[in-house]
């Protein structure tokens, strides 16, 4: 690693601990109530509707879509509930958990929680070549490459979206979705 | 002029009537001077003294009794011919006749007959009628000049 | 020629006009019926569609909880101004968002379970449930005016209208000049048949009939009619003059029979009563010369002789007075009869004399009769009267007369020997009599006499008596002069 690079992530690391400080300690980093979390898990079930992987991205009719939550699972049971039993586009849903990023096999939509967001410098848009539906709650998750990202704001879930990253992992985001959110493309590569 | 009695012509062709006329004239004694004739042609020579008449003296009859059914020349006939006759046309005539025909009467008036008489059935009227007619116009009478008269 | 009212023409015309307007107002009624129904199911599933598209667009505000959005998709309804309201509801049925923005809480309905479209009074109201991926996200209500409705209801009723009033006007102007086809003939007829009646010409004929229908039979008919007419009338012709002709024979006839008749009488009178008349005067004159000569049944033969003979020529004396009184002309005038009657009383005198009689003479009127008949008549009915009454002591002697139907009516009533009313019809017969000659003279002419004449006047005669109680001999005049 150059002097540049090590520098640029120690800023990064910084920038990060400094954004974290103000949180309340625990391991469970909640950035908000229970409330926030029944939402965002509710909204991650209805990115399931809303989004079309390729077809490679399910090797059988009977594949489920799999919802991956890298890092602490602020959820508690919230997705686990709203998921159960459910199916989407004839699919049913699991959820997986994923203490690393390098650890995420085949998942169709994964959430990255506060910490592991800082831990990482950039969303990679290919997760193994498959494609996966970054979610995060990181103000610049976005700008990092993720592609939705959630914005509390005044008890209302805004939701941020990277076009073009999604497009780069050959999801289609419907338009329904689309029109909810504010539509942002990647800042220019560092 | 005195009344006498004038000569009476009778024409009539019923013999039976004759008889009767004459038997009805004698009850009032006017049958002396009665001429007979049987039919209308003898009347006419008698009047104008011709064929069996001839030579008798020549004077009118004071009146002519009349029958209408005639053989020969009947009533009216021997009337016509003596109203047109200058000489006879002033004889008086009585129609004494069976028949009461209107057109008789009428006729034999209309060719100025002086009297109509119609002889009744009943026989003592027919001596009254008969008596009453001599009386008039054989006695009574005054007749038109020229008329013999009996015994003068 | 110019119809008259409600005439055949107008008739038609009328008819095939109400015809038309009665068949298009019920298809017009049908039609605008059946585009009412029509339009207000098109604009079901117009609204409906709506709906379902609104429904589809806004699962996304639903799902992301994101009611701007929701907001913004109702308010591009507003583009529709037919649109009154929407709003979306949440999957609990919460008001989510609506259109106008700012519709107040009370005019959204409760949210409906199941996908609906239905008319209310002034509005179409649906609810749409909106689903993604078959979850129930939330419910969408939508609600517009029935504006359009009622504007193509409008629209359309006149539109039928005046599709109406100008298919009639045109029915009218058609039927109008269609109808001649039709009246044509049948005024044709009706002018043929009045011409017929008005100048009794049977010769002509209605124009031929030109088509095979009623009214070509109905000419085919009027024509043969007219044909057979001409026929009967032509042969009421011929066998009228035949009748005349045979009515002259006849009469001709008659006259001659009537001719022989009269020189019949005439010679009767002449010929028939020299006999009876020589009978009587040689029977006469015998009875003078020889009555010394005879006894008494001698001189009664006799007198049985001139009897005979005097009744035989009264007889044909009354014989011939009747048949004179059948054959005379008969000249009625007026006839004041109470002049009359007076004048034959005075005739009378003669035979009144030595007689107690009491008269009561009525009223009597002017009639129209022949003057010497009438005169015949009531001299007979009087010395009827006063013969039969020669036994009463006085007389009593009744001349009265009463105005009939038509009629005068005049009789003669007396209180003598009267007779038996079941020999009254023999009374006026021809030498009838109900009394021996001894008892009362006469031949029984009279009365018959009486009836010829008044029957030739054209009245009637009747009696009416009682035996011993008298008797009533009436007559009738007509008022107008209907002599045979």
């Amino acid at each position: 690693m150059s002097v540049l690079a090590g520098l640029r992530q120690l800023t990064w690391m910084a920038a990060l601990a400094a954004l974290c400080l103000p949180a309340p300690a625990g391991a469970v980093a909640t950035a908000g109530s229970a409330h926030e979390y029944d939402l965002k898990a509710a909204f991650l079930f209805n990115f399931a509707q809303f989004v079309e992987w390729p077809e490679d991205a399910f090797p059988s009719p009977s594949t489920p879509i799999t919802i991956g939550i890298v890092g602490d699972d602020p959820f508690g049971t919230s997705l686990d509930e709203i998921v159960a039993n459910e199916t989407v586009h004839d699919r049913k849903l699991v959820v997986r958990r994923y203490k690393t990023v390098d650890e995420v096999d085949a998942c169709h939509i994964l959430f990255i929680g506060h910490a592991e967001s800082k831990r990482l410098d950039r969303i990679p848009p290919r997760l193994g070549n498959h494609s996966i539906l970054t979610v995060g709650e990181t103000p610049d998750f976005t700008a990092h490459d993720g592609m939705i990202g959630f914005q509390m704001a005044k008890n209302r879930l805004r939701l941020r979206i990277n076009a073009p990253a999604a497009r780069a992992a050959r999801l289609v985001i419907s338009s329904k979705l689309l029109r909810q959110a504010e539509i942002v493309g990647s800042e220019k590569t560092r | 002029m005195t009344n006498g009695l004038k000569r009476i012509l009778l024409a009539e062709d019923s013999p039976k009537d004759v008889e009767l006329t004459l038997a009805a004239l004698e009850e009032h004694n006017l049958a002396n001077e009665v001429v007979v004739v049987h039919d209308g042609a003898e009347a006419m020579d008698y009047l104008l003294r011709k064929g069996k008449f001839e030579g008798l003296p020549a004077a009118n009859p004071g009146v002519v009794l009349l029958d209408l059914k005639m053989p020969k020349v009947d009533g009216l006939e021997v009337l016509r011919r003596m109203r047109a006759d200058k000489n006879l046309q002033s004889i008086p005539v009585v129609m004494l006749t069976s028949s009461r025909e209107e057109r008789d009467i009428v006729e034999s008036y209309h060719l100025g007959v002086n009297a109509y008489v119609v002889k009744p059935v009943a026989f003592q009227e027919f001596i009254h009628a008969v008596k009453n007619l001599g009386l008039f116009w054989a006695v009574v009478n005054e007749p038109p000049p020229g008329s013999v008269k009996k015994a003068a | 020629m110019k119809a008259p009212r409600g005439s055949l023409q107008h008739k038609l015309v009328a008819l095939m006009v109400l015809t038309c307007t009665a068949v298009l107002v019920m298809a017009g009624a049908g039609l605008i019926a059946y585009d009412h129904v029509s339009f207000k199911e098109t604009m079901a599933r117009a609204l409906g569609t709506r709906a379902a598209i609104v429904a589809a667009n806004t699962t996304g505000s639903l799902a992301f909880e994101n009611p701007d959005d929701a907001r913004q998709v109702l308010a591009a309804l507003g583009k529709d101004p037919s649109m009154t309201a929407a709003a979306l509801y949440d999957a609990q049925g919460r008001l989510f968002a609506t259109y106008p923005a700012n519709l107040p809480a009370s005019a959204a309905p409760r949210a409906a379970e199941r996908r609906s479209i239905h008319f209310d009074k002034e509005s179409l109201v649906a609810f749409e449930p909106v689903v993604e991926g078959g979850r129930r996200l939330g419910t969408l209500y939508l609600r517009s005016d029935l504006q359009a409705l009622v504007v193509r209801e409008r629209v359309y009723a006149l539109a039928v209208l005046f599709a109406i009033v100008g298919s009639v006007g045109v029915a009218f102007a058609l039927s109008t000049t269609l109808q001649r086809g039709i009246t044509r003939p049948v005024l044709a007829l009706a002018e043929t048949a009045r011409h017929v009646t008005e100048k009794n010409d049977f010769s002509v004929r209605a124009a031929a009939a030109t088509s095979r229908d009623e009214i070509g039979l109905l000419t085919e008919a009027f024509n043969d009619m007219l044909g057979e007419i001409q026929e009967r009338d032509l042969e009421i012709r011929a066998l009228n003059r035949d009748l005349e002709v045979r009515v002259e024979a006849r009469t001709a006839e008659l006259e001659a029979t009537n001719r022989e008749l009269e020189s019949f009488s005439y010679s009767v009178s002449h010929d028939l009563r020299a006999p009876v008349r020589h009978i009587a005067g040689f029977a006469e004159l015998l009875e003078k010369r020889s009555s010394a000569g005879l006894d008494d049944a001698g001189r009664r033969y006799l007198d049985n002789i001139t009897d005979s003979a005097k009744r035989m020529g009264e007889l044909i004396d009354d014989l011939l007075m009747f048949s004179r009184m059948g054959r005379a002309e008969l000249c009625a005038t007026h006839v004041p009869v109470e002049t009359l009657v007076a004048d034959i009383l005075r005739e009378m005198e003669q035979d009144l004399k030595g007689r107690e009689i009491e008269w009561k003479i009525g009223a009597l009127p002017e009639v129209q009769a022949d003057p010497a008949m009438l005169r015949l008549v009531l001299t007979n009915l009087v010395s009827n009267a006063l013969k039969y009454s020669r036994p009463r002591s006085p007389a009593k002697i009744e001349i009265g007369a009463e105005p009939g139907d038509g009629e005068t009516i005049l009789w003669v009533r007396d209180n003598g020997v009267g007779f038996d009313m079941q020999y009254a019809p023999k009374l006026f017969g021809v030498f009838q009599r109900l009394h021996a000659a001894d008892e009362f003279e006469g031949t029984g002419i009279g009365l018959a006499n009486v009836r010829r004449i008044v029957y030739r006047h054209g009245g009637k005669t009747w009696a009416e008596g009682e035996v011993d109680r008298g008797a009533t001999f009436y007559f009738s005049l007509p008022e107008r002069k209907e002599a045979a």
